[in-house]
């Protein structure tokens, strides 16, 4: 069983809801650290123009690229839904950092401390225990994002594996589908900021 | 001022003040009262909540065909959630939108098939000129016109020029607005001939130097295509909930002999019409120039609670020179705000969470010394030497206002539910009953800037203003996604999001060797920002946005590093009351290291 993520693109507004739940639930600080951003992505030149968000998460990989590169194995995929997760105990900190080389989607997270262990998205299980989804799924007031068995989601959502400011790599298979929001016009001049601590939108 | 509960809310201060002999209380809307004036001139209403996230408004959505958000950005700035997931289920229904405004906000992003940029201030005219486009191609609903409106015929001969020697057409507008010709013609005959089609005017275009005739100009839009509606529901349940649950209090004895002001409106008490009131927005203008200044009183004390006003209105310079002028400035406040560090004595009024109020248990105890509303009320009444000041708990006073609201939600759905909106556009409370176009109650008020058709009058501080040699961009103070006005501008979580910055058009940037994030400094002659700049393709060039509601932070030399936007605005009201915050010319230079 693989879990993963669904994003319909084209309802995200980049209202930032997803980021200040999650780090409720999973009680992290202001700071550097956030286990889900909210990328803008902004295109062409005034007045033709194209902004389109992306949440990003840990997407849980089926062929992750921060376990090989752990090199004191911190960090493990779960049997039972492919959950990737990270035993910080282990974990060598931030003069590693490793995973967070090897992951194209920048999801391992470490905080501004000298001796900040690396933290992700773990994808809510403690919340999939007591029957709930993910918190940022719940909190998401424009109902644009879905998390489960990917099988699932792919089914009910189809299968599309890029969306703007999203690259799918084969190699890893990530386990996430979209609704990927369509720039008809295929504008150049793109410029993509991330939040927190990183926007860029107007 | 505000606070979101009944028991410990103004009112509490409101009764207090009034059995100490009177006080002068403000009046007008700051969000939107070029709307009310609107609404109340042309509908003889108040202004409808149409914007309002449980509006009905909100379940038309997906019905429209077209939705026109005019200076609207509801993803960034609606109560509440519905709203834009409406608009959202809209879109995905084939509904298409067209957002007409300076920037390329996230609803335009998400939402708009078509942007539409447009000249700060210049609204009126382009919305003129849709209304000449429309009739004169017969594109108008003259049966509505007959049935329901009054002074259509004044209305056409101002757009056709036969008022003024000016026909109001495209080309007229283009060069006011920035708006192609041809452009406004088709949103013209997209809008009229679309059905349904909903023209959703935000407050934003309102808050500008005459923004009473931009509301009054979407209404006669709205009139002269047959959009026209007044969506009650609920509304008239909620209005009545508002008058219900209040602490009584006595008349305010300054209010009670007191004229009407000349741009009184119908719908408004005798307190709020008061000649007695000061328009919120001219408070301090009124301390400073007292009864010399045709004010009420000579003012020696000013009391603030939880509104920050010297940050939320215009001019901040100006509003500290105000609060030194006074003997005494009181806040009640529960954080430290940009208007609390002014305040002579701050009292600490504690959270919603820690006292007792109308559908709201006490969660905790009153955090440090922190008091209720009441409480503090309560104290200071003992001081003040009134004793009968109040006699009941926080759950006495729940207790009698759920009486009362029992009462008044029996009597409410006892009345038979309105059959339509537009029947009950028939009986209007407009002198005429009808949609007044040509409102007969401006006719009366004789002022000279306030047209009793509406009409497009170039505001003060435009680009054509010999100002705008020394400050050549026009500054609009959005809301931003992260605060809601100026609440939670201190919480990390929320900082965390976005940075406070001043948008400005690549182009306007690069004349000026600002690049991204550069500090520059944004002035006027009323004051000084400093801030990083957002070099961006999103907002017009000639405009430059910093959104309302950063913490006014002075330096040394008084210049803010916090990023008010109201350092930089004018402290006027447009001539039927509103809050101009978006009419200010500026100047932005890189700021030196």
């Amino acid at each position: 069983m693989q879990y993963g993520f669904y994003v319909n693109q084209t309802r995200c507004t980049g209202c930032f809801t997803c980021v200040v739940a999650c780090r409720d639930w999973h009680d992290v600080p202001a700071g550097p650290v956030s286990w889900i951003r909210v990328k803008t992505i902004e295109k062409g030149i005034y007045p033709d123009l194209f902004v389109a968000f992306l949440p990003v998460t840990c997407y849980h990989c089926r062929q992750p690229a921060c376990i090989p590169a752990c090199p004191v194995g911190a960090i493990a995929k779960r049997d039972e839904d492919g959950i990737v997760v990270v035993d910080s105990e282990t974990c060598l900190g931030a003069d590693c950092q490793l995973c967070l080389e090897a992951c194209p989607y920048d999801a391992p997270q470490f905080g501004p401390e000298e001796d900040a262990l690396m933290q992700k998205c773990d994808l809510c299980v403690d919340r999939w225990a007591e029957g709930k989804k993910p918190v940022c799924v719940d909190s998401c007031p424009t109902w644009a994002l879905d998390a489960g068995p990917l099988d699932e989601l792919r089914e009910k959502y189809g299968d599309v594996k890029n969306a703007e400011g999203f690259v799918y790599s084969a190699d890893l298979a990530p386990s996430v589908t979209f609704k990927p929001k369509q720039d008809a016009k295929g504008l150049v001049n793109q410029k993509i900021s991330t939040s927190p601590q990183h926007h860029t939108g107007i | 001022m505000a606070d979101a509960h009944v028991v410990h809310h103004v009112q509490a201060f409101h009764r207090l003040l009034c059995q100490f002999g009177g006080y002068t209380a403000p009046w007008g809307f700051i969000s939107n009262e070029g709307l009310a004036f609107a609404a109340g001139t042309t509908y003889g209403t108040p202004p409808v909540a149409y914007v309002h996230d449980a509006s009905p408004r909100a379940e038309a959505y997906p019905k429209a065909r077209l939705i026109v958000m005019w200076s609207w950005n509801p993803i960034d700035t609606q109560q509440g959630t519905r709203t834009p997931f409406s608009l959202i289920r809209a879109k995905e229904g084939g509904t298409r939108f067209i957002s007409v405004e300076p920037r390329y906000t996230d609803s335009a992003a998400v939402l708009a098939d078509q942007w539409i940029p447009i000249r700060p201030g210049t609204d009126v005219a382009a919305l003129i000129a849709m209304a000449y486009v429309i009739i004169k191609e017969n594109l108008h609903d003259q049966h509505f016109i007959d049935t329901y409106t009054s002074g259509f015929d004044q209305f056409r001969d101002y757009v056709f020029g036969l008022e003024d020697g000016v026909a109001k057409t495209p080309e007229w507008a283009a060069d006011i607005t920035g708006i192609a010709a041809a452009t406004i013609t088709d949103l013209a005959r997209e809008y009229a001939s679309t059905k349904p089609a909903i023209l959703e005017a935000g407050y934003a275009a309102g808050r500008t130097a005459f923004g009473e005739q931009f509301h009054r100009a979407i209404a006669v839009l709205e009139a002269i295509t047959g959009n026209a509606r007044i969506l009650s529901g609920k509304r008239s349940v909620s209005r009545a909930l508002r008058r219900i649950l209040q602490i009584p209090s006595p008349p305010n004895p300054v209010e009670m002999g007191a004229p009407p002001r000349w741009n009184a409106l119908p719908y408004r008490s005798a307190t709020v019409n008061s000649s007695a009131r000061v328009n919120v927005n001219l408070f301090v203008d009124a301390i400073l120039k007292g009864k010399a200044g045709g004010y009420p009183a000579d003012y020696k004390f000013l009391w603030l609670s939880n509104n920050n006003y010297l940050n939320q209105l215009s001019d901040v310079n100006k509003a500290v020179e105000a609060f030194r002028k006074l003997e005494f400035v009181l806040v009640t406040e529960q954080f430290m705000t940009a208007t609390a560090r002014f305040a002579d004595i701050v009292l600490p009024v504690c959270t919603f969470l820690e006292r007792n109020d109308f559908r709201c248990p006490k969660a905790i105890e009153p955090l440090g010394e922190s008091k209720s509303q009441l409480q503090i009320c309560e104290a200071l009444a003992s001081k003040l030497g009134i004793p009968d000041y109040n006699d009941k708990s926080d759950e006495e006073w729940v207790e009698f206002m759920m009486t009362k609201l029992s009462e008044e939600v029996n009597k409410t759905s006892a009345a038979p539910a309105k059959e339509s909106e537009i029947a009950e556009l028939k009986l209007l409370p407009t002198p005429s009953g009808k949609v007044e176009i040509y409102s007969q109650l401006i006719a009366e008020m004789q002022h000279p800037l306030i047209p009793s058709i509406p009409k497009y009058i170039e505001t003060w501080e435009s680009l054509n203003d010999s100002l705008a040699n020394k400050y050549p961009l026009q500054l609009i103070t959005p809301h931003l996604k992260r605060r809601a006005h100026s609440q939670f501008d201190n919480l990390p979580w929320l900082r965390d999001l976005a940075t406070q910055t001043v948008s400005i058009n690549t182009l306007d940037a690069k004349l000026r060797g600002i690049r991204y994030g550069d500090m520059v400094r944004i002035f006027n002659d009323r004051g000084e920002v400093i801030i990083p700049a957002r070099v961006t393709e999103r907002i017009m060039p000639g405009v430059v946005a910093l959104p309302q509601g950063a913490w006014y932070s002075p330096d040394e030399n008084g210049i803010d590093q916090g990023g008010c936007a109201n350092v930089l605005t004018k402290n006027v009201t447009s001539p039927a009351g509103a809050f101009p915050s978006h009419t200010a010319l500026v100047q932005v230079k890189k700021a030196q290291n």
